[in-house]
């Protein structure tokens, strides 16, 4: 009998999950083809001129800025640079790569630091310079910029082999506030 | 800044001549070589005043010319357009190293004797529980303070470690130890962890031991967790748990090379849990193992991209225990999980049989378990359900104590805050031979 009963426990539990499941996967806003506002520009994912990478798809994107990968091929560490929290840049990077939200984003990685999967928390710097400068002076760094403000002392990396002034480039910003 | 001058050139020497002279020839020596020096040295200051007069002008000079051009270049820079240094070639002098540029930008990570490299977090909770238990009272409890440390010694290695402060006293499979309000401190974890790659990482220490999922996910923190407590099955060594939670020992872990399955393994070798039978001590063995054995275990898991939060595994635990007066035991545990964990959702599933086979008998103990967590995130509001099952033998020669236990939990968690989690949570189990228990816990936890 209680056997049984621990059946039709893990049964209705498992019909509870695949209810929520289907509830909880519609259909995401970042996967849904969006129109490209006119003002808007694409986000560059860059890294130091000495990188070998060129291309990374957005799988593999997206377990570099969560953190699940530490070393790049030739073995130097990993340093994530994001901007700081409110930043329009930021929030494509949560939004499209990582599809998390803010609270999301801080919780995986205190919780990856916390067991010890994540071995290096992201640096957060204020300013698309500050990101430029910090990119072109440490080998290992990735980080990301508008097209406008790429010059030639970072590289943009392709992504799902598109280059941020290929069209079907799936990174957009919106531009800067006038203010 | 003053030079030797011939006066003090000849005073060495005279003294180096008259170093083999007696003492009494020293005397008359030394006190005209010091007249003189005096008077000489009076001459040379009146000298000297005029020309550091002199001096002073000329640098004040020189300190105007400087701050002309200073402000002649500031100037320049903010009439020209932001101009960035030249790209060097790939195979020119490398750039500056991270620790000069994260000093500039971000936080240092280098060695600094000025500065500490440790990095806290504090963890606590504190619960207001009853239950249907004899004996049992409702009460307010303070659960565990956790102050987890951790520090990135180098670019390859890192220090991780908690140190628990927790109230109340130990059960060791069933025994208890220590006093009811007492606090006592445990080094939880105390890992130095070496990352040579994505493919290799080692780490030496005290660590949860990589059997299944929960034990690995989650560590001595309830924030984290979205219910109140651990599942039976991952309960820690002193809180009656049944599973060796914690090693002392070295882990390998890394990827294996496997595409879009994402595999990782997880191999690890450590004193394992203490035999002694009864266990009136620490049942970690952190400082001296009872035996020459190791205990080994192997984990392997996938995360594949196609299913985003999707992780199966299984694991494999050996181990030989050697409890007094009982034949040596060799312990085996085999887990398997498969779970999905998303941001708004969550569904955990492991199920593992521990294995007793005292040398010399036929007989084996076997001990399965297994549970099933699901949540779903609704804004600030998660509630949950869990079920779990425990079926120890009653002649299990380790843990005589655990027998049969299983039921559900419901509960719901509301996030007060980023750092902070309410939870409200109802047990029910069922044991063997006993009444089943009814048990309501309110808890706070909290990250500081």
């Amino acid at each position: 009998m209680r056997r049984r009963a621990g059946l039709q426990f893990i049964l209705a539990s498992a019909v509870f999950s695949i209810a929520a499941l289907c509830f909880g996967s519609a259909p995401n806003s970042s996967s849904l083809p969006k129109p490209q506002i006119a003002s808007e520009q694409n986000l560059a994912v860059v890294v130091n001129l000495s990188n070998p990478v060129q291309n990374l798809s957005m799988p593999e994107l997206r377990r570099i800025f969560l953190g699940e990968r530490s070393h790049w091929p030739n073995g130097r560490r990993i340093t994530l640079v994001m901007m700081e929290t409110g930043q329009p840049e930021r929030d494509v990077v949560l939004r499209d790569i990582c599809q998390m939200n803010e609270t999301d984003f801080n919780n995986h990685f205190l919780h990856g630091v916390f067991t010890g999967e994540v071995f290096v928390s992201p640096k957060t710097l204020a300013t698309p310079v500050g990101v430029r400068k910090f990119v072109f002076n440490v080998p290992g760094a990735i980080g990301y910029l508008r097209v406008s403000d790429l010059d030639s002392t970072v590289k943009a990396l392709r992504i799902d082999e598109r280059g941020p002034e290929d069209k079907g480039y799936r990174l957009h910003v919106p531009p800067r506030s006038s203010k | 800044m003053k030079f030797p001058g011939p006066l003090t050139i000849r005073v060495t020497c005279a003294l180096k001549l008259t170093g083999r002279m007696m003492v009494s020839r020293i005397f008359p020596l030394l006190l005209g070589i010091l007249v003189n020096t005096t008077i000489l040295r009076g001459q040379q200051l009146v000298d000297a005043t005029a020309a550091d007069k002199q001096t002073l002008q000329l640098l004040l000079q020189r300190i105007d010319q400087l701050e002309a051009r200073v402000k002649q270049l500031e100037a320049a820079k903010q009439a020209a357009p932001l101009s960035l240094p030249s790209a060097p070639a790939q195979t020119s002098a490398p750039p500056a190293s991270e620790a000069e540029l994260q000093a500039d930008n971000a936080v240092p990570e280098r060695m600094d004797s000025s500065k500490t490299l440790l990095r806290m977090r504090g963890f606590g909770d504190i619960t207001l529980h009853g239950d249907s238990q004899r004996h049992d009272t409702t009460a307010f409890s303070l659960g565990q303070l956790n102050l987890f440390i951790t520090s990135d010694i180098s670019e390859k290695f890192k220090f991780l470690s908690e140190i628990v402060f927790e109230g109340g006293p130990d059960n060791i499979f069933g025994e208890t130890r220590g006093e009811n309000n007492a606090f006592g401190v445990d080094v939880e974890r105390m890992v130095l962890q070496y990352s040579h790659s994505d493919y290799f990482r080692l780490a030496v220490g005290r660590y949860h031991t990589a059997i299944g999922y929960y034990n690995t996910a989650y560590h001595h923190s309830t924030w984290f967790q979205t219910t109140t407590g651990r599942p039976f099955l991952f309960q820690f060594e002193d809180r009656g748990g049944i599973l060796p939670v914690h090693t002392v020992g070295a882990s390998a872990s890394g990827l294996i090379p496997s595409g879009h399955l994402g595999l990782h393994y997880v191999a690890e070798v450590g004193n394992g849990r203490a035999s002694r039978s009864p266990i009136t001590d620490e049942p970690v063995q952190n400082v001296v193992d009872d035996q020459n054995h190791k205990a080994f275990n192997l984990a392997l898991f996938a995360r594949p991209d196609a299913v985003r939060g999707l992780q199966v595994g299984f694991s494999a635990y050996r181990d030989l225990l050697a409890p007094a007066n009982l034949p040596r035991i060799g312990e085996s545990i085999f887990a398997a999980h498969a779970v999905l964990v998303r941001s708004k959702f969550e569904w955990l599933n492991e199920v593992l049989v521990v294995r007793h086979a005292p040398s010399g008998t036929p007989r084996v103990f076997n001990t399965p378990g297994f549970y099933t967590q699901v949540s779903k995130q609704f804004g600030s509001y998660r509630p949950y359900f869990r079920y779990q099952y425990v079926n120890a033998p009653s002649t299990e020669p380790i843990f005589p104590d655990v027998g049969l236990r299983q039921g559900p939990s419901f509960g719901l968690r509301y996030d007060a805050s980023e750092t902070v989690a309410v939870k409200l949570q109802y047990d029910y189990t069922a044991l063997r031979g006993q009444p089943a228990v009814n048990a309501l816990a309110l808890q706070v936890g909290f990250t500081f």
